[in-house]
Parts: structure tokens; sequence; C-alpha cells
């Protein structure tokens, strides 16, 4: 009797004492689960092969100095000058010419339907639309604007790994298989080098058509540039992340 | 049998029933605090705010709705090993601070955003994905926005924008930034971002 007497406030104890293990067990699992989810690994979307990383370091410095010294006065002049309604114009103009490395781009990924959403569209804005300037084709049922799509997403979708990430002088970032993409989108360009459609095709103009192309669709650029420069830690890391995952993206879609 | 039948068919309706109705739970507070924090930064009630009210207007709006500390803290990842508590509130502060300037000022000047959410997906046990489209100044974008189940209820731990992840690209900056650097440098850093009238504002890099 004595040793029942004895017994149950011990077994009290342990049921007691078992039972707050098992809560607090519980509460410190609860809190590693919520802890460990904060710890995993993000999408590996997020990791870039940049074995040229100091090299592209310095060329970002390089960029930024001239993008801030002068393209950016030279937008900002532009945008000054020109009214809204000019300056989209004039971006719509020059996305209108690039039809041709769209419809090529299409075809090559065997996207019949976007290369005849790109051609209707080219068709109408091209006529309707005043060689491009304005987009009527916006309100054709069908032709709505689709992802452009260019030789570096071709590349991708027939497996071609990206490559090292590179920044390069003057066009930004890039890898090696988009800068193949840039020179297999110059050569669908019927106004660009090496298979120009145009005879006698001087650099002079050619450079004032490109230049003019750039300042057109600059304005947008540099306001996301300077964007994600206000808002980065580390605007080179920033970057060069957000051009793998967007052209991953863009990729994949 | 027949009884076993109806009471099963009866408890999976039930169950599916309070899971549809919790989904829609989910994405009517999802939208709700987007329209709320829109408000802010567009209506004309607010329109005599400077940029700071509006950036604390519309942090009470996110935080009544979501813990802005998780999306912070995934955000960080291992990294927050590297830092002392003092350090560690500092930077989820100061990251806090900066993401929602970003957010304020990006939209300030522009046309009001429509924003319509589309499909819940929920992936594995317990996240959950909400796709939505926002139409600015007549480009449509795609946003993605992700859930977790945690001890504070769903929130939001990254927002993927056309493809790229808020989370993913603060991750990897804040990896870079402490392979070379201390979490007193980093601190150094957001408050020099933050010093900053505008975002726009040409910034040393």
């Amino acid at each position: 009797m004595k040793t029942q007497k004895f017994k149950r406030p011990l077994a009290w104890a342990s049921l007691i004492g078992v039972l707050t293990v098992t809560t607090l067990t519980a509460q410190v699992r609860n809190l590693t689960e919520d802890e460990a989810f904060f710890y995993e690994e993000v999408d590996e979307s997020a990791d870039v092969y940049d074995p040229f990383e100091s090299v592209n370091r310095f060329t970002f410095v390089f960029n930024d100095f001239v993008f801030s010294n002068t393209v950016q006065p030279l937008v900002d002049v532009y945008t000054a000058i020109t009214p809204d309604p000019v300056e989209e114009g004039a971006s719509n103009f020059f996305h209108n010419l690039r039809y041709p490395v769209r419809l090529a781009s299409n075809l090559l990924q065997c996207r019949f339907k976007g290369a005849w959403v790109e051609t209707g569209r080219f068709a109408i804005n091209s006529t309707f639309g005043i060689v491009g300037i304005l987009t009527p084709a916006d309100d054709y049922e069908g032709f709505a604007p689709i992802k452009s799509e260019d030789v570096g997403q071709v590349f991708g979708a027939w497996g071609i790994g990206e490559g090292p990430y590179l920044v390069l002088p003057f066009l930004g970032p890039s890898n090696l298989r988009d800068l193949a993409g840039f020179f297999g989108d110059r050569a669908l360009n019927p106004l660009k080098e090496p298979f120009s459609a145009v005879d006698d095709w001087k650099w002079e103009r050619q450079l004032a058509l490109s230049g003019t192309g750039y300042i057109a669709r600059s304005p947008q650029i540099t306001k996301r540039y300077k964007q994600l420069k206000g808002s980065s830690i580390d605007p080179y890391s920033s970057l060069r992340n957000s051009y793998a995952q967007y052209r991953r993206g863009a990729v994949a879609e | 049998m027949e009884s076993f039948s109806y009471k099963t068919f009866l408890v999976l309706g039930l169950l599916f029933w309070s899971s549809a109705s919790a989904q829609d739970a989910e994405k009517d507070k999802l939208q709700g605090m987007i329209d709320a924090t829109l408000d802010v930064i567009y209506s004309e009630t607010h329109a005599s705010l400077s940029a700071n009210e509006k950036q604390a207007e519309v942090r009470e709006k996110l935080e009544s709705s979501y813990d802005l500390d998780v999306m912070i803290r995934y955000a960080i990842g291992k990294n927050w090993r590297r830092m002392n508590t003092i350090e560690q509130l500092e930077v989820l502060e100061l990251v806090k601070k900066l993401v929602l300037k970003a957010y304020v000022i990006g939209l300030e000047g522009k046309d009001r955003p429509s924003v319509t959410l589309a499909e819940l997906t929920k992936i594995g046990k317990a996240r959950i994905e909400i796709e939505s489209t926002m139409v600015l100044d007549d480009k449509t974008y795609c946003i993605l926005y992700r859930l977790r189940q945690m001890e504070s209820g769903w929130q939001i731990y990254d927002i993927v924008a056309e493809n790229v992840s808020v989370s993913s690209n603060y991750r990897g900056q804040i990896d870079d930034h402490f392979r070379k650097g201390s979490a007193a440098d980093l601190i150094a850093r957001l408050k020099g971002l933050l010093a900053k009238d505008e975002i726009n504002e040409d910034t040393k890099i």
C-alpha cells in the first residue's frame, strides 16, 4: 500500500514529464520546420555559371560609366524634346523592323501560331499602322502582342546550354549562347550586315539607324536599369541573376 | 456498406468544399491586400502624402495581411547565421524598407495597374502559387505569388515577376555580398541606398 502511494505521484510526474517533453519537442519541430524553410536552397535558376566574374565586373563598371555619361544624357534630351506618343511611335517602328528575326525564331522552334501572329501583326501594323509607327493589330482578335522570340531562345529550345555568363562592352549582360544568338539575329535582320538586303548600305547610315533604334528603345531600359541599381545591394549580381532567370523563363515558355 | 459509402462521400465532399473555400479565402485575402496597397499609391485621398508616408502606409496595409519578415528571411537564407541578433534585426528592417521603397516608387507616376488573380495551384503539402496578370501602361505582366503555410498562417515568401524571382534575386546578391563583405558592410550599403530620396537617383555601383 505504501509502495502504491509512492508509485502514484511518480506515475503522474512521469506522465506530465512525458507530455511536457512531447509538447516541447513538437514546438521545437515546428520551429525547426519554419527555420529549415528559411535556410533551404532557392530555385536552381538562381545559379549562374560565371567563371569570368572579375572581367565581367570590370566590364559592368565600364558599361555603367559609358551609360551614365553618354547614353543617359542622350536619352534625357531625347525624352525631354520628344512627346510620349512620338517616343512610343519610334519604339514601335523599330520593333516592327525586327519582324524577320521574330518570324524565323518562331519557325525554327516550330511555333507556327507565333509565326502566324507575328506575320499578321507585321502586315496590319505596316499598312494601317503607317510603317509600324502605330499598332492597330492590338485591336484585332487573334493578333494581340506576343512575347518576342530571338535566335538565342531558339538555341535554348534546341537544348544548347547557355555557357558562361558574359558582360559585353556596350551591350550589357549575355552568355555564350545568347552571344551566338546575337549574331544570328543580325544575320536574319535585312537591314544589318552581313546579309543586308539594302544595296550600297554605307556604314554611316547603318550606324545612324542602329543608334536611333538604340535611343528609341532606351527610355524604358534606362529607367529599369536605374531602378535596379537603386534597389540592389550588389547591382552586378542582381543584373546577372535577373538576366539568367528572365532568359531561362523565355526559353522555357 | 451503403451507409459507409454515403458517409465517405459526405466526408470527402465536406473536405473538398472546405479546401476549395480555404483556397478562395487565400485568393480574396491576396486580392484585398493588392487593392489596398494600390489605393494608397493611387487614390486621391492619399495624394497629399509624401513618399515616406506612402511607404509607411503601404507597409501597414501589407503587414495587416502578411508577415513581411517571411519573405525577407527567405531571401537572406543561410546568411542569417552570419549575423548577430542586432545585425539580423537591422538587416531585416532595412531590406524590408528597401523593397517597399522600390515597390512604391516603381509604380508611382504611372496609371493605376489592374491586377487580376488567376488560378491557385497547390505545390506540395504546405505551398501554393497564385498566378496573376498586371496590366500597366498597356502592357501585360505575369506575376506569381508564392505562399507557404507557416506557424502564423499562409505567408508570401516569394514574388516572381516576368520569370524573375525577387527572393532568388536578393538571395543571390546577399550570398555574393557575404563572400567578401561583412554584416556591417551590408548594413552600411542598405543605409546608403535608403538615404537617397529617389530610387531612380543615380547610384554608385
